[in-house]
């Protein structure tokens, strides 16, 4: 081979070494540019859908006899202090506390001292194969609507000494309608208030609401409209008792 | 570059893009089911305002699972763990703000979220784990040409035109 043809070859091959680097920046760019839309458009039309399947239904009908915060009150409105507890139907932790400051709390109720307010939400549906939390919580609405405060308050007490295991499908609607014709509501009423979903929206909308006034998790207590800080060393009782006998003292 | 240096990494890059990707698919994956939940663990970490919190609790999943694919096959590699650096970096440094202002939350990062109990001990752990799978991102970052991809079919190299 002549010297002109190696140079010849060697510009030959330079310019083809040009034009693949070209062709692959224009490839690069290109498949950068319509991946980058494809994930655009995926991820527009995933906020699209998931806001659609989370409708918290602002106008959705709340069951009759709830607050204004969603939540159900028993004891006189005369009672110096105020309890506020969060609570989930699914949460174990709650029934634990029920079954420890339960009844300190309604001989408070019963002296007069404390109005508490039951704001019940519904954000442990993964820990059932059925949304339980959010089905209980609905059936709970059905019976407050149906019989009031009172067989809300037994119905809410079947629910915790009923509670299933989690990761469990836990109770079936039509066991929850037992449940709640054994508190005092109409069987019947309540299952058609089930079956229509009647308070789904309600369910979700307390449970955003909870969420944005900054309750992450349950048992959430509040006396006086403090969050109680329940430490690992007191007994729960121990320290919701000190907290109510010192806002009653106060007054 | 050393030569035995130069053999591996497109090997290495391979391993972190099957590892990296497949998490994002998996924490994305385990979080659309409940879109909710997802919102409220965006909400508990308190750090954006509330207009852009649904919005992120809705689209990030969707993200998450896309860039996992995307790694996972080998397309638009260097874009693909660009995102992937930058997502963590910004979970990290949430993570890292909800511990020291003493919030005690679950991270949500695979589904969940919300308050946790025993949240201080995960924190240092989530953060370790964050922080090795932002190192395999980099790696993809700088050099994003690994064995069996997309990208190699899609885009061929200089090398293998000329050869």
């Amino acid at each position: 081979m002549s010297k002109e043809d190696r140079n010849a070859t060697e510009r030959i091959k330079a310019m083809r070494e040009q034009q693949a680097a070209a062709e692959r920046r224009r490839r690069t760019l290109l498949v950068g540019g319509i991946v980058a839309l494809v994930v655009a458009a995926i991820v527009g039309i995933a906020i699209a859908v998931q806001s659609g399947r989370n409708d918290v239904a602002v106008g959705s009908t709340a069951p009759a006899g709830v607050t204004a915060d969603n939540g159900i009150l028993r004891g006189k409105d005369s009672a110096p202090v105020s309890v506020v507890v969060y609570e989930d139907f699914q949460c174990p932790v709650c029934r634990a506390f029920e079954q420890n400051v339960g009844p300190t709390v309604t001989s408070y109720v019963d002296k007069g001292t404390v109005q508490i307010e039951y704001r019940p939400i519904a954000f442990l549906d993964s820990a059932s194969t059925t949304n339980y939390s959010s089905r209980a919580l609905a059936t709970a609405a059905c019976a407050l609507d149906d019989g009031g405060p009172s067989v809300f308050q037994k119905l809410h007490d079947l629910l915790y000494v009923n509670q299933p295991g989690e990761g469990t499908a836990g109770l079936s609607d039509a066991q929850l309608a037992d449940l709640a014709a054994q508190a005092g509501a109409n069987k019947a009423a309540v299952t058609s208030c089930q079956s229509a979903g009647t308070y789904d929206g309600w369910v979700s909308r307390a449970t955003d609401q909870a969420s944005k006034d900054g309750v992450n998790g349950t048992p959430t207590y509040f006396v006086d409209g403090k969050q109680v800080t329940f430490s690992q060393g007191q007994d729960p009782k121990v320290t919701l008792t000190k907290l109510i006998d010192a806002a009653a003292g106060s007054r | 570059m050393p030569h035995a240096l130069g053999r591996a990494l497109p090997w290495l890059g391979l391993l972190a893009r099957l590892v990296v990707g497949g998490v994002w698919i998996a924490a994305g994956a385990l979080k659309l089911p409940d879109p909710a939940e997802s919102v409220r663990a965006v909400r508990a970490y308190r750090l954006l305002p509330e207009a852009f919190v649904p919005s992120v609790g809705y689209g990030l999943p969707a993200l998450e699972i896309a860039i996992g694919l995307l790694l996972v096959a080998g397309l638009a590699t260097r874009v693909a763990a660009g995102v992937s650096a930058l997502l963590f970096v910004l979970f990290i440094v949430g993570i890292a703000s909800a511990w020291g202002r003493g919030l005690q939350i679950d991270c949500g990062c695979f589904g969940g979220g919300g308050y946790a109990a025993d949240a201080a001990s995960k924190y240092p752990w989530e953060v370790a784990r964050d922080t090795g799978l932002l190192l395999g991102s980099v790696l993809l970052l700088i050099w994003p040409r690994t064995r069996v991809g997309l990208d190699g079919w899609l885009l061929p190299d200089v090398r293998s035109v000329e050869g």
